[in-house]
């Protein structure tokens, strides 16, 4: 139990010495905060493409069944 | 030199460059997702230099590339590049199979309609975009000025038709909607799902961006194909310039490196 409670210390220095993952690293792999662009903007683009998409796909089933001419 | 014979040649310096980015990084890499990729980019350009050179002069061979590979075929192979990368199931192997087979018998029905072009219509004055198909006219409906049209007989009816190159009812042309549907979803369905993926984890923007780009210009293509069959042909260039730009700028967006990357199930078109 002792060594247990050693091996828990020593992994919790051990972490503790960690380095912390920088400033502008962290920004550049995540999402900046308050950001119109990725709060309103993409999701009402992805939204848009995937309605876009549906119509496409169902206009090109159309000329399979032969609902569009072409 | 006009408009529409200056935006094929844009458009297949991109792709090249485009193609040229990703096989590069097949032969480094060797995962099959790139080398899919590579060979619907590859069938991109080669169906944009086939545009460039209809607009200058007629060969037939030439015109089979650019219905092949530029108008049934690229999507699809382009897509399913991003199923392999987002999908790693042994089912994919048979799709690949499928597409393979598939791509071969479109080939195959292509060859068939061959001898049958009907290429007294063709002219370099218009994009080939609007040559290709013969269609038929509704009750009523007027055949566009400067259009050659013909009375047959299709399905058992006696019908008016606007000449085309490709013959009424050609097998092939029915093959082309199985391979968009196919080359739509997986491509635009793919980049979507995964931009919302990174979107919903709130990491990796250079992703997000990439993959929103890439579903931008997979669309505006589609949009365009779709204009032309609706008989609007003269988007389809445009609409391709448009694709290529978006995609290759998208492709680079997500492939460009991060520090400290979180491991993500999903990684489309970057990787």
């Amino acid at each position: 139990m002792q060594n247990l409670t050693n091996l828990t210390k020593e992994v919790g220095v051990k972490k503790g010495n960690l380095p912390q993952q920088s400033a502008p690293s962290r920004n550049r792999s995540h999402m900046p905060d308050n950001s119109l662009f990725f709060e309103k903007v993409v999701p009402a683009l992805l939204v848009l493409m995937g309605i876009v998409l549906v119509g496409l796909v169902l206009f090109a089933a159309g000329v399979i069944f032969g609902i569009v001419h072409f | 030199m006009s408009i529409n014979q200056v935006l094929p040649f844009l458009s297949t310096l991109v792709m090249l460059v485009f193609t040229v980015y990703v096989l590069q990084r097949f032969f480094v890499r060797r995962a099959p997702h790139f080398l899919f990729w590579g060979i619907g980019l590859a069938m991109f350009g080669a169906g944009s230099f086939a545009e460039a050179y209809l607009s200058l002069a007629w060969n037939p061979w030439v015109f089979f590339v650019w219905y092949l590979f530029g108008a049934a075929l690229n999507a699809a192979w382009i897509g399913h590049g991003t199923l392999s990368l987002l999908v790693r199931k042994p089912w994919v192997h048979a799709i690949t199979a499928i597409l393979v087979v598939g791509s071969l018998y479109a080939g195959y029905l292509m060859l068939q309609v061959m001898p049958k072009l009907d290429t007294a219509i063709f002219t370099t004055a218009k994009p080939i975009s609007e040559q290709y198909g013969t269609k038929v006219l509704d009750p009523g409906q007027t055949a566009p000025v400067g259009a050659k049209t013909v009375s047959t007989t299709y399905r058992g009816e006696a019908v008016t038709a606007v000449r085309g190159l490709l013959p009424l009812g050609s097998p092939v042309r029915l093959t082309t909607p199985f391979f968009n549907i196919y080359g739509l979803l997986t491509l635009v369905g793919g980049a979507i799902w995964s931009a919302y993926l990174f979107w919903r984890k709130r990491v990796l923007p250079n992703r997000v961006i990439g993959n929103v780009l890439i579903a931008a210009g997979a669309l505006s293509i589609g949009l365009a194909s779709t204009l032309t069959r609706l008989g609007n042909g003269q988007f389809l260039y445009l609409g391709e310039l448009f694709a290529a730009i978006l995609m290759f700028i998208g492709f680079r967006f997500a492939a460009r490196p991060q520090p400290n990357e979180v491991a993500q199930p999903a990684i489309a078109a970057a990787d």
